[in-house]
């Protein structure tokens, strides 16, 4: 069956996105299998025409923040050895932004921005395609960028040189 | 920055970051980088940035998938046990799933805030869904016998002109209906409840209430427990049809109930 075999290739992009979200491994594939469980019986709503990936994406969003939402009100304590799902790195090369660091800003980003920059950087979703599955314009969607881009330079740090390169 | 040049905006700097720009953009935005120094640097920071977020994720994506996110696997197992377990999320509250394409929704302005009107419309439809089909005797206020006076009624209290939807070729035909107080936390007036029933005794509702303070389009589908819910709101009003039916069965009737409220024949219920 095709639909299944696409799903599967969405998997892989579904788990990271959710690892990245939640930070914990356990709870990621938790949102990530019921994503698919609910995609699976939600089949028949899925309008053939528009990307299968971008509605997947939006079922396991909606799922996170409605988990998120129910974890803040349980006021659900993690043990905190679970969150760190850090890879063990070498220190930073010069002109590099330590992984901790980063590990650290993007956890202090708030849940809207987080969201899009993932969308888009690490998802490689055009902007169109982050706004659409966010469910918000473009425009507010360049601007949770930007504001994202700035509190992560501030909390990384600015001091390092420049090393521009241009990116195809 | 000479005359003649073109604006580069906040966008492009940030697009020219992602990577996302055409070979013209990207070699305009060269231009204008090696001019300006400081938003080079803070270009060349974002770009670390992303390097960054991807040394500290990408790993996730490169792990062995395990079994229990194998998309057959779901499936099959699902065929086999028709009653589906959420373990996690059993105690969550609705979980709402926006339904469409992503590409055509630009252009439409349609905006789901992460806990708008729209949820606590749908709650509301859900248990005033729960609460009545289970009543035999006062199901509703007003019996369809009375329908003329059952819809001037409703109309006249949510302030907006309703009719009730044919689905006699659906099978159900209208049971009645009620008027239910407005919701504290939503911003909608009254809401009109509208029942039918089939010759099986099954219930679907439909809750109608005037358009929301700022008139947007919105439509959603929810599931809360085993109920099923089609939300959508335009500039006329909000509607939410809840039922248990099978899928397919759910569906068209929502469709039909759609298609029978919504005024512009050029919205289809495809768009939802």
């Amino acid at each position: 069956m095709q639909f299944l075999d696409e799903i599967s290739e969405s998997v892989p992009a579904l788990r990271r996105y959710a690892r990245a979200l939640t930070r914990n491994a356990d709870r990621a594939d938790d949102l990530v299998q019921d994503c698919l469980e609910r995609a699976i019986r939600k089949q028949g709503l899925w309008a053939p025409t528009g990307p299968l990936q971008a509605w997947l994406f939006k079922i396991l969003l909606n799922l996170y923040r409605n988990d998120a939402r129910h974890q803040r009100r349980r006021g659900d304590h993690v043990p905190i050895d679970s969150l760190l799902v850090e890879p063990a790195v070498p220190a930073p090369q010069p002109g590099r932004i330590a992984l901790s660091e980063m590990s650290r800003a993007i956890d202090a980003l708030p849940a809207e921005q987080r969201e899009a920059l993932l969308l888009v950087v690490l998802e490689g979703m055009s902007y169109q395609e982050a706004a659409g599955i966010l469910a918000i314009p473009a425009g507010t969607l360049m601007s949770r960028l930007s504001r994202a881009r700035a509190a992560l330079r501030t909390m990384t740090g600015v001091s390092e040189e420049p090393r521009l390169r241009s990116v195809k | 920055m000479s005359g003649n040049e073109p604006e580069v905006t906040e966008a492009l700097l940030l697009g020219f970051a992602d990577g996302k720009l055409t070979d013209a953009e990207r070699v305009a935005v060269e231009r204008y980088l090696a001019q300006h120094p400081e938003k080079a640097a803070e270009v060349a920071h974002w770009q670390r940035q992303n390097e960054a977020l991807r040394a500290l994720f990408d790993p996730a994506a490169k792990e062995p998938v395990p079994a229990r996110l194998a998309p057959r696997l779901i499936a099959s197992r699902r065929a086999g046990d028709s009653g589906l377990r959420w373990p996690q999320m059993a105690a969550a509250a609705v979980v709402l799933i926006a339904l469409g394409a992503s590409g055509g929704w630009l252009g439409r302005d349609l905006v789901f805030p992460e806990e708008g009107p729209s949820d606590i419309l749908i709650e509301d439809a859900v248990s005033a869904h729960a609460l009545f089909v289970k009543e035999k005797r006062h199901a509703v206020e007003v019996a369809a016998t009375e329908k003329d006076h059952l819809l001037s009624w409703l109309s006249n209290r949510i302030a907006h002109p309703i009719d009730s939807p044919d689905l006699s070729g659906e099978g159900f035909a209208l049971v009645g209906g009620r008027l239910l107080p407005a919701s504290a936390y939503s911003k909608a007036g009254p809401a009109a409840q509208l029942m039918y029933e089939n010759a099986a005794a099954e219930r679907v509702t439909v809750y109608i209430t005037a358009a929301l303070p700022d008139g947007a389009s919105a439509r959603e589908f929810a599931t809360h427990d085993t109920l099923d819910a089609f939300y959508w709101a335009n500039d006329a009003i909000t509607c939410t049809v809840v039922g248990d039916l099978p899928e397919a069965q759910m569906q068209t009737v929502a469709k039909k109930v759609y298609s029978e409220l919504t005024r512009r024949p050029d919205v289809t219920y495809r768009d939802l």
